[in-house]
C-alpha cells in the first residue's frame, strides 16, 4: 500500500552534533542517520563536522574516518571498498549507490547519508534485506538442466554476449530501494534486482527452464508493477539497466504463447 | 526480527529524477482524464436534455476558472498522449538508454506544455 509518511517510531529526530577537534580549516558536514535497536529511541540524525584536508575521495572513507576517529559506534556494511561486493550501498545525496565509488566531490553542501530506501532499519545505516534474498531465492537463479553433461558446457559467443549487461550485477540492492513501486508493494512485487536476475536465467542459452521460469514470472504483482520509473537504472551504481531487463521479459511474454 | 525496527525514509529523502517526475505525473493525468470523460458525459448528457439552458456551461467556460478548467485539460490530455507514446517505444524495447530516456522524459514534459499552448488558440481560432 501506498503510505507516503513514515510510521510513528520512524519519525527523524536532530541528532547529536559532533564539532571538529582538528582545527581544520576545510571542514564539510555530514549527516548521518543513526538508530541503535538497543535504546527505545527514534531514528536520528548526527552531524559530524569532518576534516576534508586528511580525507581520501569517497564517502566511504568519510564513514570510516567518523568510525575511527570520532565515533566508533557508528555501524555500517563495507567489504571490499572497489565497487564489487556490494555491501555498502546507501542513500548518499538523495540517491542510491555504493558509498565507496561515489566521490564525495560530486556532492554539493553538506552530505546526507541514509540507509537504503524503505528498508527496516537494524542498526544505523544497515537496512534488512531479507525479503529481497528470498525474493531472489524463488526465481532460482541457478542453471537448470534436464541431464548431466559430460563435458564442459559451451555457449556461443553471440548467446555469451546476451549476458553482457546482467552477469554485472552485484545485488547491492540500490535499485530494488530506489523504486517507488517496491516501496508500495516490497512484499509481493520482485522489484528491478530480482527480475535482473530473473531474465539473466531467462535469457541464458545454455538453461532448459526457460518456459516454466516465464511463467513464474508472468505475474500482475511480481512483475507487471513496473511502470517504468526507471530510478533503478539511475541508481546503478554498475551502470546496469534493469528497466531494460525487466521491458525484455514482458516483451517475451507479450510475443510467445505460453 | 523486533516490530520495533523504524522504516528508513524513502520518498521524503529521494531525489526526483525526469523519469520519476514524469511517470507520477502520468499517473495523475491519467486520473485527471478519467474524471474529465464522467465530465464530458454529464455534458453531453445535459446538452441533449436541457440544451437551451447551455448558457450555463458557456458561462463557466468563459469565466476564469472555466478557463483555467480547459486549459488544465488540454494539458493533461496533451500530457498524457505523449506519456503515452514514449511508453509504446518502451513497449517494443527502444528508448531505455539512460541518456535517450532522459531526453525523450523532458520532450514530454515541454512538448505537452507547446502543444496545450497551440490547441488553446487554435480552438479559440487565435491561430
Amino acid at each position: 500500500m501506498v503510505q507516503i509518511n513514515l510510521p510513528e517510531n520512524s519519525k527523524i529526530q536532530k541528532g547529536k552534533y559532533y564539532k571538529d577537534k582538528t582545527g581544520s580549516k576545510n571542514l564539510r558536514k555530514v549527516n548521518v542517520y543513526r538508530w541503535d535497536p538497543s535504546t527505545d529511541e527514534k531514528p536520528r540524525i548526527d552531524t559530524y563536522e569532518i576534516d576534508m584536508d586528511n580525507c581520501p575521495s569517497k564517502v566511504l572513507d568519510i564513514l570510516n574516518k567518523i568510525k575511527n576517529e570520532i565515533d566508533p559506534s557508528l555501524a555500517y556494511r563495507r567489504s571490499c571498498a572497489h565497487g564489487v561486493c556490494g555491501s555498502c550501498a546507501m542513500n548518499m545525496d538523495g540517491k542510491n549507490g555504493l558509498a565507496c565509488t561515489k566521490s564525495h566531490a560530486e556532492i554539493k553542501g553538506d552530505i546526507n547519508i541514509y540507509p537504503l530506501p524503505h528498508l527496516k532499519v537494524l542498526k544505523d545505516l544497515i537496512g534488512d534485506l531479507s525479503t529481497l534474498y528470498k525474493q531472489y531465492e524463488s526465481v532460482q537463479p541457478w542453471l537448470k538442466t534436464s541431464k548431466k553433461p559430460e563435458k564442459e558446457n559451451l555457449q556461443s559467443r553471440e548467446d555469451r554476449s546476451k549476458l553482457d549487461g546482467l552477469y554485472e550485477c552485484i545485488m547491492c540492492a540500490c535499485c530494488s530501494t530506489s523504486c517507488p513501486s517496491y516501496w508500495w508493494n516490497g512484499d509481493k512485487y520482485l522489484g528491478p534486482a530480482v527480475l535482473l536476475q530473473a531474465y539473466r536465467w531467462i535469457i541464458d542459452s545454455r538453461d532448459e527452464d526457460r518456459k516454466e521460469r516465464l511463467k513464474k514470472v508472468a505475474d500482475e504483482l511480481k512483475l507487471y508493477r513496473c511502470h517504468t520509473i526507471m530510478n533503478c537504472t539511475n541508481a546503478c551504481p554498475k551502470g546496469l539497466n534493469p528497466a531494460k531487463a525487466i521491458a525484455e521479459i514482458k516483451k517475451m511474454l507479450a510475443t510467445s504463447n505460453i | 526480527m523486533k516490530n520495533n525496527n523504524p522504516l528508513s525514509p524513502h520518498i521524503q529523502i529521494y531525489n526526483w529524477h525526469v523519469s520519476s517526475l514524469v511517470s507520477i505525473s502520468h499517473r495523475i493525468s491519467g486520473v485527471i482524464n478519467y474524471l474529465f470523460f464522467i465530465f464530458l458525459c454529464i455534458w453531453i448528457s445535459f446538452v441533449f436534455l436541457f440544451g437551451q439552458h447551455y448558457n450555463l456551461f458557456a458561462d463557466f467556460f468563459n469565466s476564469i476558472f472555466g478557463k483555467f478548467f480547459v486549459i488544465s485539460i488540454i494539458w493533461s490530455f496533451s500530457f498524457q498522449i505523449l506519456s503515452e507514446i514514449r511508453h509504446l517505444f518502451w513497449d517494443l524495447g527502444y528508448g531505455f538508454d539512460l541518456k535517450i530516456s532522459n531526453i525523450t522524459g523532458l520532450c514530454v514534459i515541454f512538448g505537452s506544455f507547446i502543444s496545450t499552448v497551440l490547441i488553446y488558440f487554435i480552438g479559440r481560432g487565435i491561430i
